[in-house]
């Protein structure tokens, strides 16, 4: 059913922002971009509770470590719905996993890199997740509507996760001269990944998640919206922001930067980020250990003798 | 019982006089227990008297009037760094 005039009506529809549901025909490029889009999305709600993980049995007070473990549940909870509708367009499960933990598909930067101090955690979970949420507002409109109707959900979840890492870098920053330096050091070392985050910019003509409408922003328009809310919330607590070429043009409000390290980017997110190999040795030792349960769970019932 | 407040004296049985003095002249006391202020252990962590198993620390309401709080006061001691 791949005659180019059904394809042809349907990239009308989808450009034009009419929407596509769970079972309904799709050509197979659209298919393919989803599920890849998906993925790629669901193995970063699985390995960003890595870095955070590491902070549970760390927190400073009981309140923090509740709330990073309800976070970390929040996240994987997320990365399951995720790729419960990447499943539903024809990849199994347990061939995303293996994929992902073989090094074959990849997951945001920011979780190839390590946390230094309780600072990281406030840093990540204000504006990597500010930084994320600026996406994940935008997908809440993708033409594939499961997709968008998991990301309403997740954009709420997501929301509290954001007033949670607001809370520990305010409690910090108005704590001791100690602590606020500690934030200052954490920010100037995450600023670069936040600001490789959303990508590169890409040529709105070539980008088919863009044109059939599965994500509705381009990487530039997500970075200028993320700067545009986050720089001034950031500076006016007295932090500073480490790129002295960052600027609004006052007239456009654009904002101007040092251009990213866009190879740090590749390097990164093909594995060769400072804990990529680490964190995904765990997550092999973590699938192999819990073998058991899955082969329980999911096996044939064995008649009593 | 609650805290009324503190006294000065060289010796218990003075103490007990002046904490009358101050705190039951006009009979608005039923009960004074005086104590030196080193005998007291006070307790005060939030983790031991208030954990919060209300779950808050998992909604907005959590954090909504924290952050407002802590926010306003960044932003005075910004204010107040300005040359």
């Amino acid at each position: 059913m791949n005659d180019s005039a059904h394809v042809e009506a349907f990239y009308r529809h989808v450009a034009s922002g009419g929407k596509v549901d769970v079972g309904e025909w799709m050509p197979d490029d659209y298919r393919t971009a989803v599920r890849r889009f998906v993925e790629m999305h669901a193995n970063s709600e699985l390995m960003g509770v890595l870095p955070e993980r590491e902070w549970i049995l760390r927190a400073p007070t009981l309140k923090r470590k509740l709330a990073l473990t309800a976070k970390v549940q929040d996240e994987v909870g997320h990365a399951q719905l995720l790729y419960r509708v990447a499943e539903d367009l024809g990849k199994p499960r347990e061939a995303m996993l293996a994929d992902l933990l073989a090094g074959r598909t990849k997951f945001h930067n920011v979780f190839h890199y390590p946390t230094r101090s309780w600072a990281d955690v406030g840093i990540i979970a204000w504006l990597v997740d500010a930084a994320a949420i600026v996406a994940q507002q935008a997908l809440r409109e993708s033409s594939y509507a499961p997709y968008a109707r998991t990301m309403k959900k997740i954009c709420w979840e997501e929301s509290v996760h954001i007033m949670h890492g607001r809370d520990v870098v305010l409690t910090m920053v108005n704590g001791t001269s100690e602590q606020r330096a500690m934030v200052q050091e954490a920010l100037n070392r995450w600023w670069g990944p936040l600001m490789q985050m959303h990508g590169p910019p890409t040529e709105p003509a070539k980008d088919r998640d863009l044109a059939w409408r599965i994500k509705n922003k381009d990487n530039d328009t997500l970075r200028q919206e993320f700067l545009s809310t986050y720089v001034p919330r950031i500076r006016e607590i007295g932090l500073e922001l480490p790129d002295p070429e960052l600027r609004q043009d006052p007239g456009s409000g654009r904002w101007h930067y040092t251009e990213p390290d866009w190879k740090e980017l590749y390097a990164v997110v093909t594995g060769h980020g400072p804990k990529s190999q680490e964190r995904l040795a765990f997550r092999r030792l973590n699938y192999e250990q819990t073998r058991w349960v899955r082969e329980t769970v999911l096996s044939e019932p064995k008649v009593a003798a | 019982m609650q805290h009324a407040g503190n006294l000065l004296a060289p010796d218990p049985e003075l103490a007990s006089h002046y904490a009358r003095e101050f705190y039951g002249r006009r009979q608005e006391s039923v009960r004074l227990w005086v104590v030196p202020r080193a005998a007291i252990r006070d307790v005060d962590d939030p983790d031991l008297l208030q954990p919060p198993l209300d779950r808050s620390f998992k909604k907005p309401v959590g954090y909504s009037a924290e952050i407002k709080r802590k926010l306003a006061a960044a932003r005075a001691r910004v204010a107040g760094e300005q040359p």
